[in-house]
């Protein structure tokens, strides 16, 4: 395996002088292609901070990013971003969404209605492509947005919290859909959440972070088998996992 | 009123058909609107029975019906009048549209403008623009100039200010989106900014809209000798406010005419906003 992203010395600081906030860092952490990584932290820990770094939306204020071999100075157009709030536009459909981010790339959407169709199947939506996006519920909206988020292929895909305003179900249900997405193509993941259970069931390592200035207090392999059904959930070295993680941020003062 | 009649429960039941489709959306209209139009039929109908019952002289104020014949009578005057008050208002309007919204886009990006312009703008969004309407007559005389200009003041500051904040209000998660695809400035522009920007665009354009007939008006006022506005002056002093209230009447078909326009193309331009779904 090739390395995917590699952060090294990487710290964020916001402001300048006696205000300066110290939102990050310094931190260290490989990503291997291919892997499913999580960034699992309370809010504020600045691990949204990082994600934009990753991906070149913001600078870093020391440290340097790599992704694929290359330095990150600028936004990175081979990752594909999705948020807490999806980018979808209220204009556009969904299938017109999902071609937007071919259109801003200057690619013609009508080439890559193939990948467009098997995308929106996949997250079970092949009766919604030209369904306006205020005509679906949030968890709709979400799958459709994790189309647009990879309709051009990404290698790289980070996502800050896709299912941080869901409820409990929707979400449960989503997760499932995009485990099977990752373990279809196997692009690498950054995840960001709050959810200690989220994060055990969908990474292959899950990275805590502390609370501000978030850093990365210790990287825990997940070596549970995929695919993580309702079996693989149930089990006692899940549970474990979870509790060990619970425990870590008891330690923390968090929980 | 509106909410209430067009819930859910209503508006599932398919009526029959009882003929071509005009006729259905106009039954449609009607069944929701009935209370409206039956408030505005007993409101003539009591000013009509009023002026005989409190016995109201005719120089004072008239019957409506009264007022229809009267207009009747000088129909030729009041249809150029009304020619040439919808002209200073249309133009007066479109041009201010037209400079308003690119000089929006350039203040909402430009941060040297944003401190030299836009709080000058701020700040004669405080005076009454009708006030300067005495001077540019003095300037520019009676005719159609000095009033397009006091429309078009009247007009381009609401434009202005909401296409400033249309234009610098892109959710941060939409432009880092926009940004992660390496697209150039004027793509996104055009897929993303400005589609975006068009809701609250519109709240500054049917706000000017009624602005629009307000400014020919009171440019006519001042200083004219054509228009609605100068009919309604000359009739008044003239102790005849049948014809007053005729040009009156013609105002605000104008005025509805225009933000019905603008409405129509709101509807046209942005079928998907809220404000226009809520209302459709």
């Amino acid at each position: 395996m090739t390395t995917a992203v590699q952060l090294s010395n990487v710290s964020k600081t916001f402001g300048s002088g006696p205000d300066a906030v110290h939102a990050f860092g310094p931190v260290d952490l490989t990503i291997e292609g291919g892997e499913f990584v999580s960034l699992l932290g309370p809010s504020g820990c600045g691990k949204s901070t990082l994600m934009l770094m990753i991906a070149g939306l913001l600078g870093a204020s020391e440290g340097e990013i790599r992704v694929n071999g290359e330095r990150v100075v600028k936004p990175r157009t081979d990752i594909g971003i999705m948020f807490q709030d999806n980018t979808l536009v209220p204009w556009r459909p969904v299938e017109g969404n999902i071609a937007l981010q071919l259109e801003l790339r200057g690619l013609e959407p009508a080439r890559h209605k193939a990948r467009i169709d098997e995308l929106l199947k996949s997250v079970r939506l092949e009766g919604f492509a030209h369904r306006m996006p205020y005509e679906l519920s949030g968890g709709m909206q979400q799958r459709a947005a994790f189309c647009q988020a990879l309709v051009h292929d990404p290698q790289t895909v980070l996502l800050d919290e896709p299912l941080g305003k869901l409820d409990a179900m929707t979400r449960e249900s989503i997760r499932t859909d995009l485990q099977a997405l990752w373990m279809q193509k196997r692009p690498t993941v950054v995840f960001v959440t709050h959810s200690i259970e989220e994060a055990v069931q969908l990474s292959s390592r899950v990275c805590v972070v502390t609370p501000r200035p978030g850093r990365i207090d210790r990287v825990i392999e997940i070596d549970l088998p995929w695919p993580r059904d309702l079996d693989v959930k149930r089990s006692p070295k899940f549970a474990g996992y979870v509790a060990d993680i619970q425990g870590i941020f008891h330690g923390f003062g968090i929980l | 009123m509106a909410s209430a009649s067009s819930s859910p429960a209503r508006a599932q039941q398919a009526p029959a058909r009882y003929g071509p489709r005009w006729f259905d959306t106009l039954a449609r209209w009607a069944a929701k609107s009935w209370m409206m139009l039956a408030f505005f039929v007993c409101f003539f109908l009591f000013w009509e029975v009023s002026i005989d019952l409190f016995h109201i002289p005719p120089y004072i104020l008239n019957k409506p019906s009264e007022i229809v014949m009267a207009s009747r009578s000088d129909f030729h005057r009041l249809l150029s009048y009304t020619g040439i008050t919808a002209a200073e208002a249309v133009i007066g309007y479109v041009v201010a549209i037209t400079v308003a919204v690119p000089l929006g886009l350039a203040i909402a990006f430009s941060s040297i403008l944003r401190r030299t312009i836009y709080p000058f703008f701020v700040s004669l969004e405080m005076t009454p623009k009708i006030a300067f309407a005495p001077i540019f007559i003095s300037w520019l005389g009676f005719g159609l100039l000095p009033k397009v200009i006091i429309v078009f003041l009247v007009c381009f500051f609401p434009i202005v200010l909401n296409a400033i904040l249309a234009f610098s209000s892109l959710g941060d998660e939409l432009e880092r989106f926009c940004r992660s695809t390496g697209a150039g400035w004027a793509r996104v522009f055009w897929k993303v900014r400005l589609p975006a920007a068009m809701p609250q665009c519109f709240v500054g354009f049917k706000y000017a809209a009624l602005n629009a007939t307000v400014g020919a008006t009171i440019a006519e006022f001042i200083g004219s000798d054509q228009g609605l506005g100068f009919y309604i002056q000359i009739t008044t002093g003239n102790m005849r406010p049948d014809l007053a209230f005729a040009g009156i009447f013609l105002l605000t078909f104008l005025g509805l005419l225009m933000f019905g326009a603008v409405t129509l193309a709101e509807r046209l331009l942005i079928p998907w906003h809220i404000s226009v779904r809520r209302h459709a």
